[in-house]
């Protein structure tokens, strides 16, 4: 083989390695959120299920109509997920509970690190320092996979769009409230204040210190505190909550920090390999250019 | 095509016809028939039926999807955001198709030149798996006119499927070229071969470090989702390298799956080179396979070890994976060293198509079947959902055989430069063969009403 | 700070002659209309006095403000000696917006401050008022039950709409 060929080859090894370069900038896992996020603490023991926040939710983010009204309370009767149609959904928890029923409000939870944005690959996610987690329609490519990663099942598509099918889910109001310091809807209109808003880092003081007037109201636990890195949403409740639809098998490490095994490998293999298998490759010429040397295409290369 | 190959046609293997007359690329294309002989020959071809059976059904639907959007033809779910066409087409198109970097590497890195007879199908099974995982990709993303974006309008650089799409595209391209030499040498091109030829090992390279990346970044998508694929097809530490190590046994057993179809159904279309070393090939193949399989059910174990799942086997998901990894893995690797050991090629082949079987359906279990394993609902995909998934799969047999039948990957196309020395030789048995026929290619045609 | 101590002796000459003369009109009304400036539902009359007559402790809606001392024990900390205020009513103390930048604002400002997690008004009347008649099992606790909806309000909550069933979380 002619050393330029090597050159050459040593070349295309080079561009990937740059190419991978672009790649190494991940975000760090110990993000602790903008200090100015904003947040809502939502209290499941104040909220008695009258779907309020998803009427204003569904008229602010002019969503489609419901194929039931709001007032109806048959929808309880099946847990709901938030999709594009309905950026927040109220679900019914400890149906025979002596305590009554809890109701939780579910909706995008603004992580402080969201898996959502980690794992999109046009960047179509933006974390703003009000502490919203926003989406930009206009480089969505659809893959999906921030579906996949929300570790809460939060993102929704809207399938049934042929031309423009996006994501949708819940921005906090951000374009027109949060922006201008407004709370959201859905806190807004909540006759029970289920949902305070507020900075995160004051909300989280507020949900200990109601833990501590109310032991007896109060499980010991801010879910949405510690969670996946922490979340502007927060919550409180009356019982366990994995008992309320929570899931508590998440760990308080950003999704993103699993991902970050293979991240790390991905440039010492560009830049190991290149080096590894054109050596090997120099070695076995040398040493089977004998045995096979005759073959049409190799004696061709080695001309 | 093998009856008309009997009554004397000569395969289309030169520049040349008999005659010694330059083909023209249409001849070529005809694979050296007139065109109603070539409809006679696709007609007769009983596979080609349950071929136009599927379009007949699937193409419509799939240009309906187009139309009618996304929930029209799959399940639409949020829940399950990844269904048959990611999940099988891309999830199991992929590892199955790592064959095209493995024989690269065997033959231009480590100089196993007695592989070379198979390098161009391993390389051109390596393409048109990746060529139709982003068809799949196509017909699953929302907006698939964007696919460009992350090359050139936003960029989501900590994301692991930016690397895949980076990769993929990277790699499709060098394997484009790969392959490209025989399509220079078919179409006589000679020139632009030699190019290609000497960036080889660069490609080659090249193709290592895409693959070994982007077969493990496929498995590292999984773990942006820790607690949604059940934890025995999960490991958060392992989960690229489980991905990386079962999709060499896979793309190695795929060339032996394609390999022997190939060889039973393209009988006129292999030449003597490859006829004769087939055999010796495919335990080549399988021995590499069979190392395969031992490392990645010693690292599956070992993760399972590991993070102490054990409890979970003692499930109904348990014996679902013990299912995948006895018929899958387990038992291919001991068919197959049963078979390479005492050379009984049925068993050999056997164990690959198990392995196909066993990878495919892993792929599946993680990004299907057991996804989300803790939702009370299980989503079954519906029927428009299966239909386009068939059909994009038997466009890629279709593809793959009118590629099969004309480039010179199961053959060695007689260089110009060798036509001199090599007439005597090599074309010798092909008037001999017409001889004992005692039918001339001119009374061909009416040889074919006959039929 | 001579102002408020002569602001807070002010109100307790109010508090006193408002607690001692319930018939006052002025001071303790018998009724009142209720979400006055709402959207989406109508106002309502809300009876004053018979609430006083079924509760006779104003404190258990007043907290400290008026009536007996508090006895819970969290709010006696500071209030235990506290005399009545001469803002009893609750739109006095909690603020109608609770939310505004403004609020927030303040908020952040007195750090200090004890009750910075006072509700908004309309938060605290439906938590006292629902949370009592769920409590004493007696009382209007929907929310029609005490202020029917206006005509804004049925578009609000798509109250046309009747699906045949549920829109559950499976949408296709
Ligand atoms: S809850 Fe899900 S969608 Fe919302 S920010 Fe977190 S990861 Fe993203
Ligand atoms: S914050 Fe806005 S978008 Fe989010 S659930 Fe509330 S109303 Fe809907
Ligand atoms: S509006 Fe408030 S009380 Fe009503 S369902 Fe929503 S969170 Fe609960």
């Amino acid at each position: 083989m002619k050393r330029r060929n090597f050159l050459k080859a040593c070349l295309i090894g080079g561009t990937t390695v740059a190419l991978g370069k672009t790649n190494k900038g991940w975000a760090s896992g110990s993000f602790e959120g903008y200090p100015e996020a904003m947040g809502v603490l939502v209290d499941t023991t104040r909220c008695v299920g009258c779907r309020s926040c998803e009427a204003a939710c569904n008229k602010e983010q002019s969503l489609p109509e419901p194929d039931t009204s709001f007032d109806d309370k048959s929808v309880f009767e099946e847990p709901r997920r938030p999709t594009a149609k309905a950026y927040t959904v109220v679900n019914e928890y400890e149906k025979k509970s002596p305590g009554g029923p809890v109701y939780r409000k579910m909706q995008c939870n603004h992580c402080n690190e969201p898996a959502c944005l980690t794992s999109c690959f046009v960047n179509a996610y933006t974390k703003t320092k009000e502490g919203a987690v926003i989406y930009n329609s206009k480089v969505c490519v659809g893959c999906r996979n921030c579906m996949i990663a929300c570790p809460f099942n939060v993102p929704g598509y809207d399938y049934d769009s042929v031309t423009n099918p996006v994501i949708k889910k819940c921005i906090l109001c951000y374009d027109t409230r949060l922006k201008v310091g407004k709370p959201p809807a859905c806190v807004e209109i909540c006759p029970q204040e289920a949902l305070t808003f507020g900075h995160r880092a004051d909300l989280i003081k507020l949900a200990h210190e109601r833990i501590r007037a109310n032991p007896d109201r109060y499980y010991d636990h801010v879910y949405g505190e510690k969670e996946v890195g922490g979340t502007s949403w927060l919550y409180l409740s009356r019982t366990e909550f994995d008992k309320i639809g929570f899931d508590t098998t998440l760990n308080n490490e950003p999704i993103i920090s699993n991902v970050k095994d293979f991240l790390g490998m991905v440039p010492m293999v560009l830049s190991i390999w290149p080096a590894l298998f054109s050596g090997i490759h120099l070695l076995s010429k040398h040493d089977t250019q004998q045995e096979h040397g005759h073959d049409t295409e190799s004696t061709q290369e080695d001309r | 095509m093998k009856k008309m190959i009997q009554h004397g046609l000569a395969v289309v293997d030169s520049p040349y016809t008999e005659s010694g007359e330059k083909r023209s690329v249409m001849n070529k294309l005809l694979l050296g028939l007139t065109p109603s002989q070539y409809l006679l020959q696709a007609f007769r071809n009983p596979f080609n039926w349950i071929l136009a059976a599927i379009f007949a059904v699937g193409l419509p639907i799939l240009i309906g999807r187009f139309f009618f959007g996304l929930s029209w033809a799959t399940s639409g779910s949020c829940d399950y955001p990844w269904g048959l066409f990611l999940g099988f087409g891309l999830f199991a198109m992929v590892p199955l198709s790592s064959s095209g970097f493995q024989l690269g590497t065997a033959c231009e890195i480590f100089g196993r030149h007695d592989l070379e007879p198979i390098e161009r199908l391993a390389l051109l099974n390596g393409l048109l798996g990746y060529f139709f995982a982003v068809v799949y990709l196509l017909v699953d993303l929302g907006q698939p006119w964007r696919l460009p974006y992350p090359m050139v309008v936003s960029f989501g650089p900590a994301a692991v499927l930016f690397l895949v799409a980076w990769h993929v595209a990277t790699y499709l391209s060098v394997q484009v070229l790969e392959v490209s030499t025989s399509f220079f040498e078919w179409i006589g091109f000679p020139a632009g071969k030699q190019a290609v030829r000497r960036i080889t090992l660069g490609l080659t390279v090249s193709g290592i470090i895409l693959s070994t990346l982007h077969q493990g970044a496929l498995g590292a998508l999984f773990t942006y989702a820790p607690g949604k694929v059940h934890p025995l097809w999960y490991s958060s530490s392992f989960q690229w390298l489980h991905f990386f190590v079962s999709s060499l046994p896979g793309g190695l057993c795929m060339v032996i799956t394609v390999s022997t179809i190939a060889a039973k159904t393209m009988t006129w279309r292999r030449d003597g080179r490859f006829q004769q070393s087939l055999d010796r090939i495919t335990i080549s193949l399988a021995k590499g396979a069979c190392m395969g399989l031992a490392t990645y059910i010693t690292i599956k174990l070992i993760a399972i070890a590991h993070d102490n799942k054990w409890s979970y086997i003692d499930s109904g998901w348990g014996q679902w994976f013990l299912l995948e990894i006895i018929l899958g893995f387990m038992l291919p690797l001991v068919l197959m060293t049963y078979g390479v050991h005492t050379r009984k090629m049925p068993v050999v082949r056997m164990g690959a198509f198990m392995t196909v079987f066993g990878v495919v359906l892993n792929r599946v279990n993680t990004a299907i079947i057991t996804f989300n394993w803790k939702l009370p609902e299980r989503e079954i995909p519906p029927w428009r959902e299966v239909v386009i998934s068939l059909t994009i799969f038997a466009i890629y047999i279709v593809v793959y055989r009118f590629i099969l039948y004309r480039l010179p990957i199961l053959y060695k196309w007689k260089m110009q430069e060798e036509v001199v020395p090599a007439t005597e030789a090599v074309r010798a048995p092909a008037p001999g063969r017409r001889e004992t026929n005692q039918v001339p290619v001119a009374s061909y045609s009416g040889m074919t009403k006959l039929d | 700070m001579p102002s408020t101590k002569l602001l807070i002796l002010g109100a307790l000459a109010i508090g006193a002659i408002s607690v001692t003369s319930p018939a006052t009109a002025t001071a303790v009304p018998d009724s009142i209309t209720l979400n006055q400036n709402g959207k989406l539902y109508q106002p309502f009359s809300f009876d004053h006095a018979q609430h006083i007559l079924l509760i006779k402790e104003c404190s258990d809606c007043h907290h400290h403000t008026t009536g007996t001392l508090v006895l819970d024990p969290n709010c006696a900390r500071c209030h235990q000696n506290s005399s009545p205020t001469a803002v009893v009513s609750c739109k006095g103390c909690h603020s109608s917006t609770p939310f505004s930048p403004e609020t927030l604002a303040e908020k952040r400002a007195h750090k200090e401050r004890f009750h910075q997690d006072k509700m908004g008004l309309k938060g605290a009347m439906h938590e006292n008022c629902i949370g009592c008649h769920k409590k004493m099992g007696t009382g209007p606790a929907g929310c029609q039950d005490c202020h029917p909806r206006n005509a804004k309000g049925d578009a609000f909550y798509s109250a046309d709409r009747k699906g045949a069933k549920p829109a559950h979380a499976k949408e296709h």
